[in-house]
């Protein structure tokens, strides 16, 4: 396996060696254990900072109601995702996509199934300050933060400030997910390139095979992160929420009007456009990032609305050619072992057991008195 | 819409005749006089009611009571603007948005379309009842509500669709749900307030109690030197050193919607100040410190607790915090001085302030209409 683990680091004269695979899978970065987390030069990281932003991810005073911090729609133990379709939005309100996995997300340069912030430091505050998300307003959170002196105390250690301000609050955040990633010694396919050959079982063998070629996997899911992070409209279905639903409409509505779609578009609705909100291209119709496939196993259900329940149901979206109207894919014509190889070898891109964190304590709320004088 | 209706017929035949009356309608002489050369406060009756665009008040009336114009759909207007409760809550401080507890008293709507002000540091200008609309719904301590979402929600009931195409034509949209908000308030009046009636003719409308706080609200207790016209107030905002809630001393959470309402006032060293300033986060200009819009009196029978900070529970206690010559604070106005009633006195004053007070709201809310499933490309 020597070789083969070669060929995944890149080296021209393994790729040739793999015969069968090198036509498609050498175009294409190939999967590989991921790096070390990405940190943005103004905001290092430090084990204060990121134990603060622990706090801050848990904490209800970050959204509109006092209830809705980021875990509400990231919990640990759901994958760090709500575990359900599509995710439930603030009270009164719909979400209308599939709440993503935190885990791994440090490694994403655009965030939001449409790409819509770059940084996650950019995403935090769009999602405690959304109105069917946290719904919370930037100066009121920041003055519940001023009011926890355990909180006044680490922001001045972490950031140097005499008062929290709520845009370091993100950064905080941020920090804390960086260090929300899969551990390469818990994942078989990781282990496996780090020589272990027993550390995936035949079937996952085959299955990578697979994902290298017949199946085509590689041409969007690759790279480390095995995502390439671009944009593609595999023809995944709406939701049928949309048409059956008055809270999905009126979430879906506010979106096409927040993000100035043409009025067409906006009057017809009933369709998730992706990329389209954001480009206003109409070619970006549809499109959506390719998700990371690391953690899959945890991360149940699939696809930007969750339609997709497990794996092997994404197996056959993908056998079918994807869903109609789709220019990307291709019938593939999959036996039903090959099938299940390629599930094991998806399973494989998972850490043994999932990452699972304790709810921190929170501190208290304290009145003027207990400013720092 | 009845309420209005019923408006109209009472006080449009009136209007021609209305400052004859409030000058002739005085009991006190001197003020009366003094009202003619334009020099001193006078008494006059309540305005003429405003011209209301009825389409857009029936409508704003089913918005006032709708729960879907704020965040998490848990409050509307009414919840702190109850017309049980003279339009206002009956608490000191006024509960705000899910998880805040806001700062002030929320004041009563009575006659609202006629304030110089909105909000009690005078923040908002009177004459655009749509802005202070505007602020209610989208601000983070009240009702927390992104106002394209209110414009989905209200555009998926079908019969409130066809409510703005009859109001205003076309789709709902922020601007167009706070004007039929501010129009409906234009309706929320004092009806039957037996000093109105005195001041048009009636002279049996006042008991002699009554009539003696009036000449003593005239001249002795000076109460009309800030309490005048038409709605009894001068749309001034003064310093009386009413003190603070007790609660924002104890209550961090009152603390953070104060606190936080300076800062987005950007007001100079928010994070210090501990007593609410009222009108300086407008200015800035210290000598604005303490300084709070003057609050009409009519239907004050119903709005208790009063003062911004709600910190009196009776007519009673506020004639006797008056009588004391006010309060101690900052910028403290030269028109309170200690007044001397005596006990008969100030019950007369009470009785006089009871007889400012009409008929309780017979509003109600209405039943709303639903959300239902938009045909899609039909709307």
């Amino acid at each position: 396996m020597k070789r083969f683990s070669r060929y995944l680091l890149g080296t021209t004269a393994a790729v040739l060696m793999m015969a069968p695979l090198a036509a498609s899978a050498a175009e294409y970065p190939p999967l590989a254990t991921l790096p070390p987390v990405p940190v943005p030069a103004d905001n290092q990281m430090s084990d204060a900072k990121v134990e603060l932003g622990k706090k801050l991810f848990w904490d209800g005073r970050l959204s509109g109601n006092g209830t809705m911090g980021c875990v509400a729609c990231h919990e640990p133990d759901l994958g760090w995702g709500t575990g359900g379709p599509i995710s439930f939005g603030y009270p009164g309100t719909q979400h209308w996509r599939n709440s993503q996995t935190v885990l791994n997300s440090a490694y994403y340069y655009l965030m939001f199934w449409e790409g819509s912030a770059t940084s996650l430091e950019g995403q935090a505050p769009a999602a405690a300050g959304g109105a069917v998300a946290g719904n919370g307003d930037g100066s009121m959170m920041e003055m519940k933060l001023r009011f926890v002196p355990e909180y006044v105390k680490a922001f001045k250690e972490v950031f140097g400030t005499e008062w929290p301000h709520v845009a370091q609050a993100w950064q905080a955040i941020a920090a804390f997910e960086r260090t929300i990633v899969t551990d390469a010694t818990k994942v078989p396919f990781d282990r496996y390139l780090a020589g272990d050959a027993a550390a995936l079982g035949d079937a996952a063998k085959r299955g990578m095979e697979l994902y290298n070629g017949k199946a085509g996997c590689i041409s969007c899911h690759n790279g480390a992160l095995a995502s390439d992070q671009r944009f593609y409209n595999t023809g995944v279905p709406n939701a049928k929420e949309f048409t059956e639903d008055e809270l999905y409409q009126i979430t879906q509505r506010w979106e096409l009007y927040q993000k100035g779609m043409p009025e067409a578009d906006y009057r017809n609705g009933g369709v998730d456009y992706g990329l389209f909100h954001k480009t206003k291209r109409p070619d970006d119709k549809g499109k959506f990032r390719t998700p990371s496939l690391r953690e899959l196993k945890w991360t149940a259900p699939f696809m930007h609305n969750g339609s997709l329940e497990t794996l092997a149901d994404v197996v056959d979206f993908y056998d079918r050619g994807g869903g109609e109207g789709n220019k990307v894919l291709k019938l593939l014509g999959l036996t039903a072992e090959e099938k299940a190889d390629l599930v094991a070898f998806l399973e494989s891109l998972s850490m043994d057991e999932p990452l699972l964190m304790e709810e921190p304590k929170l501190p208290e709320t304290a009145t003027w008195a207990e400013f720092p004088k | 819409m009845k309420t209005k209706r019923t408006i109209l017929t009472r006080v449009l035949p009136l209007a021609a005749l209305a400052t004859a009356i409030a000058v002739s309608g005085v009991h006190a002489a001197d003020t009366a006089k003094a009202a003619d050369t334009g020099d001193k406060p006078a008494f006059a009756p309540l305005p003429d009611a405003k011209e209301v665009k009825q389409a857009r008040a029936d409508l704003g009336r089913y918005l006032f009571f709708d729960t879907r114009l704020s965040g998490d759909t848990a409050t509307s207007c009414s919840t702190c603007h109850d017309p049980a409760k003279g339009w206002s809550d009956g608490q000191q401080l006024s509960n705000g948005y899910t998880s805040i507890s806001y700062f002030r008293n929320a004041p009563s709507l009575f006659n609202a379309a006629f304030r110089n002000f909105y909000m009690w540091d005078g923040r908002l200008d009177g004459s655009d009842q749509g802005a202070v609309v505007r602020d209610m719904l989208t601000e983070a301590h009240t009702m927390n509500m992104d106002s394209r979402l209110a414009q989905e929600r209200l555009k998926q009931v079908p019969e409130y669709a066809a409510m703005f195409e009859t109001a205003f034509g076309g789709d709902p949209y922020g601007g167009k749900i706070y004007g039929a908000i501010g129009e409906y308030i234009k309706t929320i009046r004092t009806e039957n307030a037996p000093f109105d009636k005195f001041l048009k003719g009636d002279k049996k409308a006042l008991g002699a109690d009554a009539k003696r706080g009036m000449d003593l609200f005239a001249g002795k207790a000076g109460c009309i030197s800030c309490h005048n016209g038409a709605t009894l107030s001068d749309g001034k905002r003064h310093a009386l050193g009413v003190p603070d809630n007790p609660e924002l001393a104890t209550n961090a959470e009152r603390q953070i919607s104060m606190l936080r309402h300076f800062s987005t006032m950007g007001t100079p060293n928010y994070m210090n100040l501990r007593t609410d300033v009222g009108a300086y986060v407008v200015s800035k200009d210290k000598a604005d410190i303490g300084k709070f819009a003057t609050p009409s009196l009519w239907d004050v029978g119903q709005t208790a607790p009063y003062m911004h900070s709600g910190v009196f529970a009776s007519l009673a206690a506020v004639v006797d915090f008056y009588d004391a010559g006010g309060g101690d604070g900052p910028n403290k106005s030269g028109l309170l001085k200690p007044l001397g009633l005596s006990k008969k006195e100030k019950a007369d004053l009470v009785a006089f302030l009871t007889s400012l007070t009409g008929d309780a709201p017979k509003e109600k809310a209405p039943e709303l209409p639903a959300y239902k499933l938009r045909e899609l490309g039909k709307n």
